[in-house]
């Protein structure tokens, strides 16, 4: 008979930062960000670069093609940052959860749902002013987003069942349930693909910078940001969830919450990835179709494991995804690359980040010789 | 009706099954394998180049379970050397496998997707003379390729290995409590190393009754998320071969109805594709409920 096993966060949090001065604190942050980022990030390019070379690319070119289509020219860092706003959103979810030592993989699921209710929710607001026309469906969104995380969470509670399986199935089972509901009910007439209408003109996220399409939703998703850096750091549920994660049995022992922690480190990471899918379907899409989430909430893991949990890391690594996103669907047009190197870069990074590089047992001891030669 | 029903639900249970049956026994070993879609897509892509190259089979069969093999190595190492999530590792290299297959057929095969490879020599179907006359019975053991006894042989043998061979109880009791094993001496990361390569070489396979059997091409979006299936299918086994087998079984038979029912219309294929899963939901959650009120009764 198999035990089951019970999973926690795949990285643990870095120890929190209590330099004084603003400057300072930001310069350790940076520091830290680089040092966890810094050689997934490096190693996955190595790989992309050979894979270039072995099949015939100039490796140098194409990531300078690229860097230009993620940076070159305003446009285009329009482009890279609307890709990176559903990012942001999956980012902080699964850094939410995590925090707590919760290890949850559905927040594409919330995604998905929080998309499909608010692009149903925003088609049929045809008559009501902006402010109700976006709030009500995006409320809907994170309704959906939370929904989707309430079977987990509650088997999670109270009965200790593993998060990781749960939380993964309910993303299959949300996206088919997702696809079935379009075709049964939402399919807009004349349209070959299922999908649903197009939300109304008033329920449309307005673009910051027309043409382009980074809209209100980038706002959206910095607030939340910083909303979740100060929860963390000045909150007493913050401490609690930092507390959960890092030591469990400590915490039932001292009397924290675990269940209410446990409970709302799931249900927060759907209510997040939810209303990430409302403004990905309100400011981008305008509809739900099949396809809607491209793999948003997986990359959103990858990027919450890479920035150990910490805001500006999430926001480095949205923006980086997002780069390789966006620059990715472009430069394939010029140069006639297959945009699958930008999985083959992503996965990478995915599997690295979690990764922990051993230093070589020779260096290990020579850094040991030569500080017990001075001490 | 009922005899093609069976017949089709028995030739989609064998790509669930073998690379089920591999991640039962990576599972046994303490890794719940995510990436038996990533070894199965290898696997799919190797068979059919190398069942084209050389207009054999049985190379094809014997590439592709070799590299589903090198890839569950990898996945491993990535595992129990870098100490690296399994979850994590698991979802990346699924992300990764599907980039590189993809990007390879674009750039060096110059298509996109679908890859019909000349000369490819689809797997054989076993007709047994007799049978195949008798009804259902029939349909169940005549005209199976050689992967679906490959199949059928592999439970017995591996729930006898768990069970009676050195290997086989080292793995479990690494599975049961690494830390123990290896104060026992175990090497409990070369077996796990073991099980990996294991979950790889039969996903692989289980690749190579897609792409070999009743299509005769590659696709990349072939697997379909069956290594997820395969995963449900062992959490729903509880990891021991036989019921592993048999829960593939009941998956492949929901497939086989989704694809008949298809034809005729009325139900959704979205909605029994989920069937699997909330399955898993299902007893994850009986078996969660079981165990803790019983441990908690042991407590008080």
């Amino acid at each position: 008979m198999t035990s089951t096993t019970s999973h926690t966060a795949p990285v643990s949090p870095d120890a929190p930062n209590v330099r004084d001065s603003l400057t300072g604190r930001l310069l350790v942050t940076f520091v830290r960000v680089a040092r966890h980022a810094g050689l997934p990030v490096v190693i996955a390019l190595i790989v992309g670069a050979i894979v270039l070379s072995v099949t015939g690319y100039d490796a140098f070119n194409v990531y300078g093609s690229l860097t230009t289509e993620a940076f070159g020219s305003a446009s285009r860092i329009n482009a890279t940052l609307a890709a990176a706003t559903p990012l942001l959103f999956t980012g902080i979810a699964a850094a939410f959860a995590y925090r707590a030592g919760v290890f949850t993989v559905g927040v594409e699921g919330s995604f998905v749902l929080g998309g499909l209710t608010a692009a149903v929710l925003g088609a049929n607001m045809g008559g009501l002013p902006p402010a109700l026309a976006i709030t009500i469906p995006l409320l809907g969104a994170a309704v959906a987003g939370t929904l989707v995380a309430l079977i987990p969470a509650i088997l999670r509670a109270f009965w200790a069942v593993d998060e990781v399986v749960t939380t993964l199935m309910f993303n299959f089972i949300v996206i088919g349930l997702a696809g079935w509901s379009v075709q049964a009910f939402f399919q807009q007439r004349g349209q070959a693909n299922s999908a649903t209408a197009y939300v109304s003109d008033s329920a449309v996220l307005p673009a910051l910078a027309p043409p382009g399409q980074v809209n209100w939703a980038l706002v959206i998703g910095l607030a939340l940001l910083i909303g979740y850096a100060v929860w963390m750091r000045y909150s007493t549920l913050g401490f609690e969830f930092r507390a959960v994660g890092s030591a469990p049995r400590f915490s039932i022992a001292q009397g924290l919450r675990v269940r209410n922690v446990l409970l709302l480190a799931l249900l927060g990471a759907g209510l997040i990835g939810g209303l990430g899918g409302g403004t990905h379907a309100l400011g981008i899409v305008g509809r739900y179709s099949a396809g809607f989430s491209a793999s948003f909430g997986f990359t959103g893991i990858a990027i919450a494991l890479l920035a150990r949990f910490n805001p500006i890391g999430i926001l480095v690594g949205a923006i980086l995804f997002g780069a390789l996103n966006s620059a990715g669907a472009t430069v394939q047009l010029f140069i006639n690359l297959p945009v699958q190197l930008i999985d083959i870069l992503e996965g990478t990074v995915m599997v690295l980040a979690v990764a922990t590089f051993i230093v070589p047992a020779w260096w290990k001891r020579r850094a040991t010789r030569s500080r017990g030669g001075k001490a | 009706m009922i005899d093609d029903l069976i017949a089709s639900a028995l030739a989609l249970t064998v790509p669930i099954a073998l690379a089920a049956l591999g991640g039962a026994i990576h599972r046994r070993s303490g890794i719940v394998n995510i990436g038996l879609d990533s070894h199965m897509l290898t696997g799919a892509f190797i068979g059919a180049l190398i069942s084209g190259l050389f207009g054999s089979w049985i190379l094809g069969a014997i590439a592709g379970m070799l590299a589903g093999g090198v890839t569950g190595l990898i996945m491993s190492l990535l595992i129990t050397r870098l100490k690296g999530n399994e979850i994590i590792v698991g979802l990346g290299f699924n992300i990764v496998t599907l980039g590189a297959i993809g990007y390879l057929l674009r750039a060096v095969f110059g298509v996109s997707g679908t890859l019909q490879v000349p000369g490819l020599q689809r797997l054989p179907a076993l007709d047994i003379p007799g049978i195949d006359k008798v009804p259902v019975l029939g349909a169940i053991l005549s005209g199976q390729t050689p992967l679906f006894w490959v199949c059928v042989l592999l439970v017995p043998v591996l729930a006898w290995s768990l069970r009676n061979t050195a290997w086989g109880i080292r793995l479990r009791a690494t599975g049961a409590s690494e830390p123990a094993a290896t104060s026992l001496g175990l090497r409990t990361l070369r077996i796990r190393d073991s099980a990996g390569i294991l979950a790889g070489a039969l996903a692989g396979l289980g690749g190579v009754a897609l792409s070999l059997g009743a299509v005769g091409l590659f696709n990349e979006n072939m697997t379909a998320g069956r290594g997820y299936v395969a995963l449900a299918a062992f959490y729903f086994g509880r990891s021991r071969p036989l019921p592993t087998a048999l829960a593939c079984v009941l998956f492949g038979f929901f497939d086989a109805l989704q694809i008949q029912l298809q034809t005729v219309g009325g139900f959704s294929p979205d909605i029994i594709g989920t069937l699997p899963y909330i399955a898993v939901v299902l007893v994850l959650a009986l078996t969660g409920v079981r165990e803790y009120r019983r441990s908690a009764r042991k407590v008080s």
